[in-house]
């Protein structure tokens, strides 16, 4: 491997730009839904960030709560570990995922029990997307997508959208086989940025069949990312975007995405 | 404000295909349909429009084709989206070749998939409305045994979601035995609530049952 992944070498002098938005979708507005989407995330020292996007499933009733603990337990487990050791072979960051993809389970399944409730009651796919410098890795169960762009300003898919026969039918990461289900993926290069949406945006932003990234779509989101100073005026800015009339004309569902820069510390 | 509207303005979106929500009338024409029930019947195929057209999504995503079973068994309207759809008026005649009318709804809906698969178009569940006064007559023998086989078979497997919908004095305890879902009355049936509905995410298994709400209007 040409570009090296041990520790020291990605413990670089660099920080994450991050912003993420999640709105509630015209649909849900209709059917007087909250808004089920949720995303997370943590900057770990040392120059890497874990982003997370849980999106509960409308047809079920508590999957707010199911998305909320899928992203919040996902990303708090992944940051508080690599506070100490960082993955160093593709091995170790898949045996992270997976024990990340565990852990993050169970919490959904207490939280089901202490709601006395069956814990497809609080269904939601999950996405989760750890960037260092120079690697990137990604879990995914159900729809949406995770998206890097590279150091080159080429976007590569790391994760593609999983459903069924119908726009609207996904695997869950609540339901039992999820492991089987979930897509792992360790990409290697030098990293730009890297971004999560929400399945209520995959229509805008990917193109079908094949799902590959729109660029028209993705590069302005990037750019703001990377220019914004602040970070809350340019959470603004992405809200405003997400509930303008161009997306809720042909997006209803909840619509979440997630994205982060890299800045080299001045 | 300036600055978000150039930030909208920056991003342009993948030209995809809408995803489009396949959607079968399934009409008794028979001639116990004459008088009120036919009317009743016209006037919820506008209702069926008019629901629709008004919510810009669901305008472009629902297609309707229309099927009638009566003097014939006939494709009146093939699949248009609800925006470009212009409700026919039906008359009354003939026996009611219910069954068979089942079966070339279910068919049309198979083709249909097959035409969003080539090109490309992801789409949802396909739905079937049949409205009648639920007295199958005037077709072979077990036609109606083979439709409703197999219309349990696609409900069961979450290939369709077919609605019975009964005109005033219908005979009910037959509609039971055609639709896993109980009759409803035409009267304030809300078409964009169940598209709502039935465009939620849920489960890709098919075992994961998730209970259908009322589609507003009246049950039995």
């Amino acid at each position: 491997m040409a570009v090296p992944t041990s520790p020291e070498a990605n413990k670089l002098p660099y920080t994450w730009r991050v912003v993420g938005a999640s709105v509630r979708g015209v649909s849900h507005f209709k059917s007087d839904l909250p808004c089920q989407d949720a995303h997370v995330w943590r900057e770990i020292p040392g120059g890497a960030v874990v982003l997370a996007v849980a999106d509960g499933a409308g047809s079920a009733p508590l999957s707010q709560l199911g998305a909320a603990r899928a992203a919040v337990s996902a990303t708090e487990w992944v940051a508080e570990l690599m506070k100490g050791t960082w993955p160093e072979t593709d091995e170790d960051w898949l045996g992270l995922l997976a024990a990340c993809l565990e852990t993050a389970h169970e919490a959904v399944n207490l939280a089901a029990k202490k709601r006395k409730a069956p814990v497809r009651d609080l269904a939601t796919t999950l996405i989760l997307v750890v960037a260092t410098p120079r690697v990137v890795a990604a879990v995914q169960v159900g729809d949406g997508c995770a998206v890097v762009l590279d150091s080159g300003q080429t976007l590569v898919p790391v994760t593609a959208p999983q459903r069924g026969e119908f726009v609207n039918e996904t695997l869950f990461f609540t339901s039992p086989d999820y492991l089987k289900a979930a897509q792992f993926k360790i990409w290697h290069g030098l990293v730009a940025g890297v971004a999560i949406l929400s399945d209520g945006l995959q229509m805008l932003a990917l193109q079908l069949p094949d799902a590959t990234p729109h660029a028209a779509f993705f590069q302005p989101l990037f750019r703001m990312t990377t220019e914004h100073q602040d970070m809350r005026e340019a959470e603004f800015q992405l809200r405003s975007f997400l509930q303008s009339d161009r997306i809720t004309s042909r997006a209803d569902d909840d619509l979440t995405i997630v994205m982060a820069t890299l800045h080299r510390t001045p | 404000m300036a600055g978000i509207f150039r930030f909208e303005d920056a991003i342009e979106f993948a030209e995809n295909p809408e995803p489009r929500c396949p959607c079968v009338m399934l009409l008794d024409t028979s001639k116990s349909m004459r008088g009120e029930a036919i009317q009743q019947l016209n006037h919820g195929l506008v209702a069926f429009h008019d629901n629709l057209v008004r919510d810009s999504l669901a305008a472009r995503r629902v297609e309707v084709a229309v099927v009638n079973f009566g003097k014939d068994v006939r494709v009146v309207h093939d699949f248009v989206s609800v925006d470009s759809f212009t409700p026919p008026v039906l008359e009354a005649g003939g026996l009611t070749p219910m069954g068979t009318g089942i079966l070339k709804a279910l068919d049309l809906l198979e083709a249909r998939k097959a035409a969003y698969k080539a090109h490309g178009v992801p789409y949802y569940r396909p739905w079937i409305f049949m409205i009648t006064d639920g007295k199958p007559k005037g077709e072979p023998d077990g036609t109606i045994d083979e439709a409703v086989r197999r219309l349990r078979e696609d409900e069961n497997n979450k290939r369709v979601v077919f609605f019975a919908v009964a005109v005033r004095g219908a005979y009910i305890e037959k509609l039971r035995e055609i639709s896993v879902r109980p009759p409803v009355t035409l009267d304030g049936l809300n078409f964009v609530e169940l598209f709502v509905w039935l465009s939620r995410s849920t489960q890709q298994i098919a075992h994961s049952q998730v209970p259908l709400p009322p589609p507003g209007g009246g049950s039995f």
